[in-house]
């Protein structure tokens, strides 16, 4: 009976999730309620958790909890410990929820809510889910080895080689798109300049806190730092407003961008627990909060969705960026719904604290899902936006036009009324001067959790104050981001510098510490400044070639894991893991095709050098503008570069692996497993 | 509910290392002192902060 019941309760799950997935996707011409997204969002997450990935976890992987996890067998106290479930989910869930699920979707918003939805639930069940489950799976059979060890080892050395320049590649790309999120969400912003700035001392106060008047006492200095980061918002304000103070703060883009850059170094330089852990402690535990405060406020605003299911840019030509659905959606939104960074994740920390084999059920598969869902909160907030303010808040000035005016025109031009007064009623309710030109995601998200927020209480009158704190979110982890990963990029120039000369390799050599740090800092922020020059907003260019690169390196994670797969089941099950891999192939090569070689100047990188050449040639410019378009033709060659590099990089994988999976079907190969012998687990559930 | 808070402070410890710190003093029979806190945490972060943050 208990059975039957337990049927039909699932019976019922499925039924609502495909009737509410049908009323989003089929509805059109009205506006709908963002809680027909929640639930046919939660039910197809619980059925793929229950049925997909427990079939994977049963068949597949045949998870065994009476196996000894690596956290068991090598427990040394410090990395090795074998910890409770939902500890390591939320560990797990923490590490892998970062700006991306977050602006990501915003931005695909531009094709309209139902694009970007689709691709977050579908893409997220069977393709990001999937990858962190099956690495973290693998990397626990394999005493949590990382993704490169274990691309070394299951592919050969040309594979291992190969995913740490990838990895080494992405990392320059992807902090140069996030500072740029964040540059282009404080220019012109003295409330949210000095609310960042202030977050650098009170991490010193926090790090000097920590070392020399409480050692160890971090969620206490934790609580008081999140005090005193609020206390900053509202100390913001009054900056904002002070004629002294103000312009002190009111910086231009590229200005924004050279102390991002100088702060990068020196944030990467300077000792780890100054600066970098306590705000990593800090945004941590604020992005924890602010998932579980958005999730809170949906539920109970149940906020209407005002932009359309699909807007009139489906056919490529959308402001915020160029291309089309196929295949610019699917590359803009990564990390909600697969992302290749993950795969790192699941194969650095969260493998050596697992203590039984089922854990990895929920902590790979369903972490993956709740971040998936942080991806569809990012696309209701953005959606409660009237589509008018969003893409006046998106859209470059290159596309739109430089006056608000006639930015508003051009905007309702396209059918979504907007009008510069509007805007500016807008901007001064959330203590800003201006809200047009703001590319890049930050502001328009964080205006859609500002109207969240205040709708559940306090009204426009906590706007201003909400707005900020969202801004304020937005940053403080995008710059921990931007310091641990020119750290991690140093250590990695370091690695590869160190075959050059041993003592470039010395991490405790202080030239070779600063002038890696500096070759990092500069490769990236080589990257920012020509995305703050870009006339098209610089999102437009960089955030492609970032989803590209991330979706590449899940191409590779997912060669590891379709390896190991034909190594434990020949080709039986290898369909799991070539579904997403395939896609995601097709997925990446046509986009990165086109943003090399497509004749349109907005989407391919050499036909917008050409057009800018013919531009040059015509000799009716200024001797300074020259110089500029010289240099926007040099950026638009080196992306094109940058993007060859990268299919050449996952094409030499793909061929590596291909021929390894042949071999091993044909038996021209032998299979040799590379999993650690079983081990009988004697851990006793009161240990964890 | 008891339950729910004790996982909570479980998270809340673990991803501020202070589980771990715990774990150090007891796997090495120590107590707790600033200069041991500084041992521990300088080696915790050298090896944390060695690793890729997600975006």
């Amino acid at each position: 009976m208990k059975k039957v019941i337990r049927h039909l309760a699932w019976a019922a799950v499925a039924v609502l999730g495909a009737y509410a997935l049908a009323g989003v996707a089929l509805n059109r011409g009205e506006q709908i309620n963002s809680m027909w997204l929640v639930i046919a969002a939660s039910c197809i997450y619980l059925t793929g958790f229950r049925f997909y990935a427990k079939f994977i976890a049963a068949k597949v992987m045949m998870l065994d909890d009476s196996r000894a996890t690596p956290a068991e067998r090598l427990r040394n106290g410090h990395d090795f410990e074998p910890t409770n479930k939902w500890i390591v989910f939320g560990h797990h869930f923490a590490a892998i929820a970062g700006p991306g699920p977050l602006v990501g979707p915003t931005l695909a918003a531009q094709f309209g809510y139902l694009p970007g939805a689709l691709w977050i639930i579908v893409g997220a069940v069977l393709g990001g889910a999937v990858q962190d489950f099956v690495i973290l799976f693998c990397s626990i059979r394999r005493d949590g080895k990382s993704l490169g060890q274990m691309a070394r080892e299951e592919i050969g050395r040309l594979g291992g080689v190969t995913a740490l320049l990838t990895v080494l590649l992405i990392m320059i790309i992807l902090l140069a798109v996030v500072a740029l999120v964040v540059v282009n969400a404080l220019k012109g912003s003295p409330w949210g300049t000095f609310t960042i700035a202030a977050t650098m001392p009170i991490a010193i106060f926090m790090g000097l806190y920590l070392r020399y008047w409480r050692p160890g006492k971090v969620l206490e200095i934790s609580l008081l730092g999140f005090i005193l980061v609020v206390a900053s918002i509202f100390a913001g304000e009054a900056v904002a407003n002070s004629p002294v103070w103000a312009p002190y703060f009111t910086l231009s883009g590229l200005a924004l961008a050279f102390a991002v850059i100088i702060y990068g170094f020196f944030a990467s330089a300077l000792p780890v627990w100054l600066l970098l852990a306590p705000r990593d402690y800090l945004s941590t535990f604020v992005k924890l909060g602010v998932v579980l405060l958005l999730a809170v406020g949906i539920l109970f605003v149940r906020p209407t969705m005002q932009l359309p299911a699909l807007t009139r840019f489906v056919d490529g030509d959308g402001p915020i960026f160029a291309g089309k659905i196929f295949p610019f959606c699917f590359i803009t939104i990564a990390c909600g719904a697969i992302s290749g960074f993950h795969s790192l994740i699941s194969s650095g920390t969260t493998p050596k604290i697992v203590a039984k084999e089922w854990h990895v059920w929920p902590v790979g598969y369903g972490s993956m899902l709740l971040e998936s869902f942080v991806a569809i909160m990012a696309i209701i907030a953005a959606s409660v936006l009237q589509p008018g303010v969003f893409f006046a808040v998106n859209s470059p000035a290159g596309i739109v036009g430089a006056t608000p005016e006639a930015a508003a025109a051009t905007i309702s031009s396209w059918g979504f009324p907007v009008t510069a007064p509007q805007m500016a009623e807008l901007a001064r309710s959330v203590g800003e001067e201006t809200l047009f030109y703001r590319t890049g995601g930050a502001p328009s998200l964080a205006l859609g959790m500002a109207h969240i927020f205040a709708s559940s209480g306090g009204g426009r009158a906590v706007l201003s104050f909400w707005y900020h704190f969202a801004i304020m979110f937005e940053a403080l982890f995008i710059l921990t981001v931007i310091d641990a990963g020119t750290r991690v990029g140093r250590f990695m120039l370091q690695d590869l510098l160190g075959h050059l000369h041993r003592k470039l390799g010395q991490t405790s050599w202080m030239p070779g510490v600063y002038a890696s740090s500096a070759l990092i800092v500069l490769g990236w922020g080589y990257f920012l400044v020509q995305g703050v020059r870009d006339p098209l907003g610089g999102i437009n260019s960089l955030w492609p070639l970032f989803g590209i690169a991330n979706q590449l390196l899940a191409a590779i994670a997912l060669c590891v894991a379709t390896t190991i797969l034909i190594k434990m089941h020949g080709s039986r099950y290898m369909w799991i893991t070539c579904l997403p891999l395939v896609w995601l192939l097709s997925v990446t090569y046509t986009a990165a095709w086109q943003k090399i070689f497509s004749p349109s100047p907005r989407i391919g990188f050499l036909a917008a050098a050409e057009q800018l050449k013919s531009t040059l040639a015509s000799g009716q410019l200024a001797a300074g503008k020259a110089a500029e378009i010289r240099t926007l033709i040099f950026n638009n060659q080196l992306d094109a570069v940058v993007c060859g590099i990268f299919l050449v990089l996952v094409t030499t994988i793909l061929v590596d692996s291909v021929l390894l999976w042949v071999g091993l079907l044909r038996g021209t190969r032998v299979s040799e497993s590379t999993e650690t012998p079983f081990v009988l687990s004697r851990l006793r559930p009161e240990e964890i | 509910m008891a339950k729910l808070w004790q996982i909570l402070v479980g998270l809340f410890k673990q991803l501020s290392d202070e589980s771990a710190y715990e774990r150090h003093l007891a796997s090495h029979g120590l107590q707790h002192s600033p200069q041991e806190w500084r041992r521990f945490w300088d080696c915790r972060l050298r090896a944390k902060y060695a690793r890729v943050k997600c975006c």
